[in-house]
């Protein structure tokens, strides 16, 4: 059966037809669908699907059900690798029993504002083999082939994939579902499983080494379910010139050979880590000039060249190193095409419309990004700003830590309030380290309440234990609104015989913070006061603004007062809007026949920001909520 | 033989979904398929596009020059799609203009209609003016805008419209009626240009 899926969601297919039976991991772009695919599916299927606090969590817990023989996935962006490489180091050294999955997602180009990492690198700090995903067939085939290999070696495989693969559906074919259901056992070995003294952790650094030989191995020979070489090496005859690639980058390389008819040897790689050191050689003794496609860092690059230099052969190596190709973006068309005329030292075609889209790039718009109608986001930095300048404090003096997610938006216009955007959690950590510094005046950390779970409450605990002069607002709307509204644990209860949250305010009182208001975003003048005061407070001060996400409260259907503009006492003078950039707002300007005046549009959800900044009182409730 | 559409506008416009339905269409005729979309900050406003190639085609972004069709929803969006656009390709624009909160209070600098009108021609395109939100208001939903485009482009493309009908008829949520008659309005309409 064939069904349009994208490579996100062939993942959890491929999963599903495993047999797995854990999958755990934290909402990311680009990764974020594998698990929202699966988590509907979770009782039909019988198996245990979640969102973790974050991804070491979420790792640990894939990594024992796997040494308790289950079937295991993990999910996060290239992000999360971070966060679970302590954890991992030690699991790739001690193996696993059940298969282990630790899926990926790379975002070259930046769909996602986050650095582009690459990693790759983590397959060799780690010693994990890794395969890396260059269709959508394959994600839901190397779903499988990880599993199998994971379990023939006794070690986790990384699966990765980047954005181009993960958000692009194609039509894929689908497979069996293996019928998996194993009881759960785990048998007390401390040589293997824990860390105690040179010799047991040598000897499972050479196990782990053994792993990856035999992964490599496995893999150079492996055919998928519906057909696919992990590795595959095409040979034209009469060419002397050749392309070794991996990854997303095939699609456009197969759509340049066909377009331009180009006759050349071509090497795929499907496991880059560890490379087919034999396959690459044998390549590179038919070729006396090679072209790399590989997005972000040059890693196979420099394999090739170590490579070249044992066969002791001359080759002329393109790719980044000699700048042909660039270490920053995604691969597209146009980049391949310009690789490619490189590589055989001519011109396709001409580039004929240059001027006219450089002048369409030109005329283009920005469209700045704002928080959403309703956004009670919106209410806490309108809030904060006025806080700041209520305690006489110029903009530009009051340093504001931001953090990852939906609150970061707290830096753009017309708020302008968050100065730093560094990971998860980040803010709390580095308002402690500018006090330190010497800052004298107030330093406020902006964090959203999924985050401050999955890493803030540890910089939380430190700020306390050690006095630090500062102010932590934690924006609590009660979802992981920006990757598409996950739950965590302090969502309102959604799911059957579940009706508890872990509330932040509890958190904070725990952890021993003194000073610690509870807000509500859409009541402005109160939360003004509030926040004044804890900044004014010597000492940790913690505010939590609470109001959920509008999104999902229009979605659960909670109705707010409907507003309105009262045309006639609208001056036009658009303070709500420069204010408040509310999507909502719609300006009206000036005509022979009538005034300037703002409309609030039907969209509106009703938060009720605007009605209280209106100097004019031309804001007014028609509807009440309910 | 391979067709690619490049579809663009803003958050809310229904992008997506028209890309869906011509993603379905193709599928269930047998096709080959490729579905790209970029979303982003869709639900601030941002700009959404969505690339679909049916056919015997390798990558999933549509190269330089190659889209068949273009479906610029929103104006000052098309400019984008000036790079992909086809030489002889159609494009249908979309008389449509979402301004930025900036350039509410000052709509003058908002890129021309004309410019980007001679932009188009001088990339060999063949235009189609439409106004689609006007003609799925006439109808009573104005945000079957997508639906009346879906309609010009399923002219243009050729599509079989009735097979096209019986897929709309299955995946439509609302409002099936009013649906359906925004996709006949713009399919007419595009009919009618073309005599």
């Amino acid at each position: 059966m064939k069904k349009l899926l994208t490579g996100n969601e062939a993942i959890a297919e491929g999963a599903i037809e495993s047999g797995v039976e854990v999958v755990t991991g934290y909402p990311g772009t680009p990764s974020t669908e594998v698990i929202l695919t699966l988590l509907p599916q979770e009782k039909e299927l019988g198996i245990h699907i979640e969102w973790s606090v974050n991804e070491k969590v979420a790792f640990e817990i894939a990594a024992a059900a796997a040494w308790a023989g289950k079937r295991a996935l993990v999910t996060m962006k290239m992000s999360g690798v971070n966060v679970i490489a302590d954890s991992l180091s030690s699991v790739a050294y001690s193996g696993c029993n059940g298969g282990l999955v630790i899926f990926v997602a790379d975002d070259p180009g930046v769909s996602a504002g986050m650095p582009e990492e690459d990693s790759r690198y983590y397959a060799k700090s780690m010693v994990v083999p890794m395969l890396d995903l260059a269709s959508q067939q394959e994600c839901l085939d190397y779903a499988k082939v990880a599993f199998d290999i994971s379990e023939k070696i006794g070690g986790p495989v990384f699966l990765r994939s980047t954005t181009d693969i993960s958000h692009v559906a194609s039509d894929v074919v689908l497979g069996e579902k293996l019928n998996i259901k194993r009881k759960a056992h785990f048998e007390r070995d401390i040589v293997k499983y824990t860390k105690a003294g040179a010799a047991w952790c040598m000897a499972q650094h050479q196990d782990t080494l053994n792993r990856l030989t035999e992964a490599s191995k496995i893999a150079d020979n492996y055919i998928s379910e519906s057909g696919i070489k992990i590795n595959k090496t095409h040979i034209e005859a009469g060419s002397k010139c050749g392309v070794i690639y991996a990854g997303a980058v095939q699609g456009n390389f197969q759509e340049a050979l066909k377009r331009y008819n180009l006759k050349l040897s071509w090497l795929k790689i499907g496991m880059v880590h560890p490379l087919p050191e034999e396959r690459i050689k044998k390549f590179l003794e038919k070729v006396d000039r090679v072209l790399i496609l590989e997005e972000l860092d040059p890693l196979i690059e420099a394999e090739v060249m170590r490579f070249a230099f044992l066969i002791n052969k001359k080759i002329d190596i393109l790719g980044k190193f000699d700048k042909t190709l660039s270490l920053i973006g995604n691969y597209s068309f146009k980049k391949i095409k310009k690789g490619l005329e490189s590589l055989l030292e001519k011109k396709f075609e001409v580039e004929e419309n240059y001027e006219i889209i450089e002048r369409a790039k030109k005329l283009e718009i920005k469209r700045p990004t704002s928080f959403c109608i309703g956004c009670p986001h919106r209410g806490t930095y309108f809030a904060l700003n006025k806080a700041i300048k209520n305690l006489k404090y110029k903009k530009d003096e009051i340093i504001i830590t931001g953090d990852i997610g939906c609150t970061i938006l707290g830096m753009s216009k017309p708020f302008e309030s968050c100065w730093t955007e560094v990971a998860m959690g980040a803010s709390i950590g580095l308002a402690q380290g500018f006090k330190w510094a010497g800052i004298q005046k107030p330093v406020i950390a902006t964090i959203g309440d999924s985050t401050f779970f999955h890493a803030g409450i540890p910089p939380l605990i430190n700020a306390i234990y050690h006095k630090v002069n500062l102010t932590v607002i934690i924006l609590d709307n009660g979802w992981t609104s920006m990757t598409g509204f996950e739950e965590n644990p302090g969502t309102i209860p959604i799911k059957e015989n579940n009706n508890f949250r872990v509330d932040i305010k509890e958190v904070c009182k725990g952890c021993g913070v003194e000073e610690l208001y509870v807000i509500d975003p859409y009541k402005s003048g109160q939360s003004i006061d509030i926040i004044m005061k804890a900044i004014e407070y010597p000492g940790v001060s913690v505010i939590v603004s609470r109001r959920e996400c509008a999104l999902q409260a229009k979605r659960r259907k909670i109705n707010l007062p409907k507003f309105s503009i009262d045309v006639a006492k609208c001056t036009g003078c658009q303070i709500c809007l420069n204010s408040l950039a509310c999507p909502a707002m719609v300006f009206h300007p000036k005509t022979d026949n009538y005034k300037a005046f703002m409309e609030i549009s039907s969209t509106c959800t009703g938060c009720g920001l605007c009605e209280h900044i209106c100097p004019f009182g031309a804001i007014e409730v028609i509807k009440d909520g309910k | 033989m391979e067709n690619n559409i490049y579809i663009i506008g803003v958050g809310g416009q229904g992008a997506i979904r028209l890309g869906q339905a011509i993603t379905n269409y193709a599928l269930k005729k047998g096709e080959k398929v490729k579905f790209f979309k970029e979303i982003g900050m869709a639900q601030r406003g941002g700009p959404v596009h969505c690339e679909i190639r049916i056919g015997e085609v390798f990558g999933s972004r549509i190269p330089p020059y190659s889209s068949d069709t273009a479906v610029v929803m929103e104006l000052a969006e098309g400019l984008k799609a000036l790079e992909f656009v086809k030489p002889g390709g159609t494009v249908i624009l979309n008389r449509k203009k979402v301004y930025p909160m900036d350039m509410m209070t000052h709509p003058e600098k908002y890129p021309q209609e004309k410019e980007i009108k001679e932009l188009f021609k001088k990339v060999k395109s063949k235009i189609i003016w439409m106004e689609a939100e006007k003609i799925a208001a006439k109808i009573g939903l104005p945000v079957a805008e997508n639906m009346v485009l879906l309609g010009a482009l399923s002219f243009v493309s050729s599509f079989d419209k009735e097979f096209m009908l019986e897929v709309l008829k299955k995946s439509i949520p609302r409002e099936l009626d009013k649906n359906i008659a925004a996709f006949r309005a713009g399919y007419e309409t595009a009919e009618g240009m073309d005599k």
